[in-house]
């Protein structure tokens, strides 16, 4: 009996012990909880610390940013506990107590999985950090993040490239043909008209063009297309086809002749200089002062290294003699509009010499007789390849960005990314695809193979570097769909998308230069080159009508410069008056111009501060001597107005947003001599006309 | 007697064992993919330094307005470096900017050459870039100078209690 006993009560005192043991293991590990090891290694941090703030805003439990309207519920603060001590900024100081960067939003008030995703209310770091079972969202790599920004701003800012880049990019490809996305407009024109492309090319080169828009040369990324290295992707991506989806479809294409060129009627005296030995060499004289470079590139040697030079508004056209035939050409040279109506060529105004000197010039050195070596003789189209190219251009996509007069395109060809940067893993189809199951994985994927993650994927093949890659990858996440929080919805900031197009003799002019392929008027148009929107305060008039019919490098540093149009002295009349009348800036009003007077001692006064008190020849040149970065002065007498030169002087950045002439601190005296001395700047030789522009035409 | 020993010794080894529990800090990011934007080395264009945010914002403000005459390579391809004298440093060369300290090259760019004794041809930024911008441009500087800043090479290890 006692000895039972004995044993009963061992094994009761057992029991309970364990039991005891069991029960201290909540609260124990409640003690141990990983957060608070954070919370006691920053008290004792924070400790050892100069600053006493640290200690006097420490706060033993759980912090939490919680912003009920936007869905906000952040208890990330916990562990990052210095993020709003300026003290801890330094980047010495360990994570995770670092405070975090100067940013235009403070922590407090929109919390931190607004722009880093990851998980909010968990108190671990795995939890909150990356994505497990329960959790769907990780973190956003930093490199990504910008794409945050472009949830709620939809306008582009200064301090997020890579996501204006991503934006550019999705534009400029025409991801909105088949695609539908956030802020992205589909435009009047996404890929070239082919109503009547059969007029402009051959069977063979469509042939040669279907199969191969590029070459990719090599395992190291580097990309040719039509055989001349370059960092530009292609507008055209490659479709994958098989040689008979290549027969019928050039056989459609070459097909479509709706309109056919009748062959231009040249001036007998134009013709006459067929048997001139220099043609083609005076052709490339006039090319290159039209400044056909600024829009279009050339592949150019120079010591060896192949390099295509000049700008990317239109198509590169170092082979294009050998593709496109004569006649279509000249029709096209003289009226671009005519063939495409939504092409930004502007349409010059060419003397019958010299449209024929620059085809010819175009037609013979352009070329490259091995263009279309391996195309097979393909003949004229039978009416089976027409009609099956017909299918093809509508089951391969091609109408999503080619208009073909009665070929509709198949409404939302590919499938809606307006909500993909917010979709959870769950929601994406990764197939058999062996890539990790993340968003990111998956839209890189997608985007760089598109048939490795779905074998049956329409999306044609694309070749991005990796920079480009990352910056359509932000701009992808950045487009999550509707907030999940009405608050999120009122922050958005809308993307502006202003228009500006003037009627009456301006207008005409206006669009018949397509001032706004290069330039900007009132946030409408190109960034090529200078914004106009207050040209008329800038500049005098009588400087522009010379400018405009002789256009010069202003910035010595640029290479690409003005295209010479050969503007009519009507035109230039008309742009000048429209312009010297109407785009004005409230801060450079020019009525008063013809009423400032300058002193001789006032412009001397001016050339000493100039030259000696502020240097400006660091960036600016005048004469011979001075820098690259800023504009030429020497003429600064002839072209720039008083008033433009004294509100510029007072703050650059008022006028012109963003201008990198740094805003001095000139007193009122200093403007008026630097005014006075800029003013008495005109070249030798060339006879001021200071009175009339200054006075006379306002 | 040697049971109870046993079960004792079991249970002081049970709670020795506990702190085992603890759990173990995250290990360290690697630096290049938790970095915000990367720029090539200016000497060697095979290694790449990582960019926090503050020296990335450095590098977008000084590719707008200082690169023209702090580099040989431009955006727009010719430098203007050769165009002013005496010719202003390479913003990587740590042998005459390491040295400088944080205030003087703050004063350098917010008040311009001429108000620290040097050359007047390097304008004042001080009414044209905000205190902070100034400051991440050192921040750049510091990132990407060869060579090493002493403090760039040592960037805080994360916390670890030891």
């Amino acid at each position: 009996m006692g000895k039972i006993s004995r044993r009963l009560r061992l094994a009761f005192a057992v029991s309970s012990v364990i039991f005891v043991a069991v029960l201290a293991i909540s609260p124990v590990k409640d003690l141990r909880r990983e957060w608070k090891y954070y919370k006691n290694g920053y008290e004792r941090f924070a400790r050892n610390r100069p600053d006493k703030r640290l200690l006097s805003d420490f706060h033993p439990g759980l912090d939490q940013i919680w912003i009920p309207e936007m869905n906000v519920v952040d208890r990330c603060t916990t562990c990052h506990q210095g993020i709003t001590q300026p003290s801890l900024a330094d980047s010495s100081v360990p994570q995770p107590f670092r405070a975090h960067p100067p940013i235009h939003h403070s922590a407090t008030d929109w919390g931190c999985v607004v722009c880093h995703r990851g998980q909010g209310p968990a108190t671990e770091v795995a939890e909150a950090h990356e994505t497990t079972l329960a959790w769907e969202q990780p973190l956003l790599p930093n490199r990504l993040i910008q794409g945050s920004c472009g949830t709620c701003h939809r306008a582009d800012l200064a301090e997020t490239p890579k996501l204006t880049r991503g934006r550019q990019l999705l534009a400029k490809l025409n991801c909105v043909g088949c695609h539908r996305l956030q802020d992205v407009d589909r435009p009047a024109m996404l890929a070239p008209d082919l109503t009547n492309i059969g007029t402009k090319v051959s069977r063979a080169w469509i042939y040669k063009w279907l199969k191969e828009p590029r070459t990719v040369t090599d395992s190291n990324g580097t990309v040719t297309v039509n055989g001349y290295e370059t960092g530009d992707e292609p507008r055209m991506p490659q479709i994958h086809l098989k040689e008979e989806e290549l027969r019928a479809l050039s056989g459609y294409l070459s097909s479509l002749r709706s309109h056919p060129v009748a062959p231009y009627r040249f001036d007998p005296r134009a013709i006459a200089l067929e048997k001139a030995p220099d043609l083609t060499a005076q052709g490339e004289v006039r090319f290159r002062q039209m400044f056909c470079s600024t829009c279009h590139s050339l592949a150019v040697t120079r010591a060896g290294e192949t390099k295509l030079i000049g700008g990317d508004i239109g198509p590169e056209l170092t082979k294009v003699g050998s593709k496109v035939n004569r006649d279509w050409l000249v029709s096209w040279l003289r009226n671009p509009q005519e063939y495409l109506p939504h092409s930004t060529m502007p349409r010059y105004e060419w003397s019958d010499q010299d449209l024929f000197k620059v085809a010819a010039y175009i037609t013979t050195k352009l070329v490259d007789s091995d263009l279309l070596n391996g195309v097979p003789n393909l003949g004229e189209a039978t009416p089976d390849e027409i009609t099956s190219g017909r299918n093809l251009f509508l089951a391969k996509g091609c109408a999503s960005c080619h208009i073909v007069g009665g070929a509709a395109p198949q409404k939302d060809f590919g499938p809606d990314l307006t909500a993909l940067g917010g979709k959870n893993v769950s929601q994406l189809e990764f197939g058999q695809s062996k890539i990790p199951r993340t968003l990111i994985a998956y839209i890189q994927t997608k985007l760089t193979d598109p048939v490795s993650v779905n074998p049956a994927a329409r999306m044609p093949q694309y070749h991005w570097s990796p920079d480009d890659l990352e910056a359509v990858t932000i701009a992808l996440i950045s487009m999550a769909g509707t907030p999940s929080a009405s608050g999120m919805e009122r922050l958005k900031i809308p993307r502006a998308s202003p228009e500006f197009h003037p009627a009456g003799a301006f207008g005409e002019v206006y669009e018949r230069y397509q001032c706004s392929a290069c330039h900007k008027f009132n946030g409408y148009g190109g960034d090529l080159a200078p914004d106009l929107s207050y040209e008329g305060s800038r500049a005098q008039r009588a400087w522009l009508v010379d400018f405009l019919k002789n256009p010069q490098t202003l910035r010595p540093m640029l290479v690409l410069r003005m295209p010479q149009f050969n503007v009519t002295d009507k035109e230039a009349a008309i742009l000048a008056d429209y312009m010297t009348m109407t785009l004005q800036s409230p801060l450079a009003n020019t009525a008063g111009e013809g009423h400032m007077r300058f002193t001789p001692q006032l412009a001397a006064m001016g050339k000493q501060l100039y030259e000696v008190k502020y240097q400006c020849q660091a960036c600016h040149t005048i004469g011979g001597a001075g820098g690259y970065v800023g504009p030429n002065l020497s003429n600064a007498g002839n072209w720039l107005t008083a008033t433009w030169v004294q509100a510029w002087l007072k703050n650059p950045q008022a006028l012109v947003p963003g201008t990198i002439e740094p805003r001095r601190s000139f007193t009122a005296d200093e403007i008026q001599a630097l005014t006075a001395y800029l003013m008495t700047l005109r070249p030798s030789g060339k006879k001021a006309s200071a009175g009339a522009s200054q006075g006379g035409t306002r | 007697m040697s049971r109870r020993l046993l079960l004792a010794v079991f249970l002081v080894c049970l709670v020795a064992a506990a702190p085992a529990c603890r759990k173990q800090p995250a290990p360290a990011p690697d630096a290049l993919v938790s970095a915000y934007d990367v720029e090539p080395d200016w000497n060697d264009p095979q290694k790449v330094v990582a960019l926090n945010y503050r020296q990335a914002q450095g590098k977008r403000l000084f590719y707008t307005n200082c690169v023209w005459c702090h580099a040989d390579a431009t955006p727009a391809g010719p430098s203007n470096r050769s165009n002013v004298t005496p010719t202003p440093p390479l913003i990587n060369d740590g042998n005459v900017l390491n040295g400088e300290s944080e205030e003087y090259l703050r004063n350098v760019i917010s008040l311009g050459g001429s108000a620290v004794g040097k050359s007047a041809m390097m304008p004042p930024y001080g009414r044209t870039l905000r205190p902070e911008e100034i400051q991440s441009l050192i921040a750049y500087m510091r990132a990407i100078a060869q060579p090493l800043y002493q403090q760039s090479a040592r960037p805080g290890k994360p916390y670890t209690g030891r």
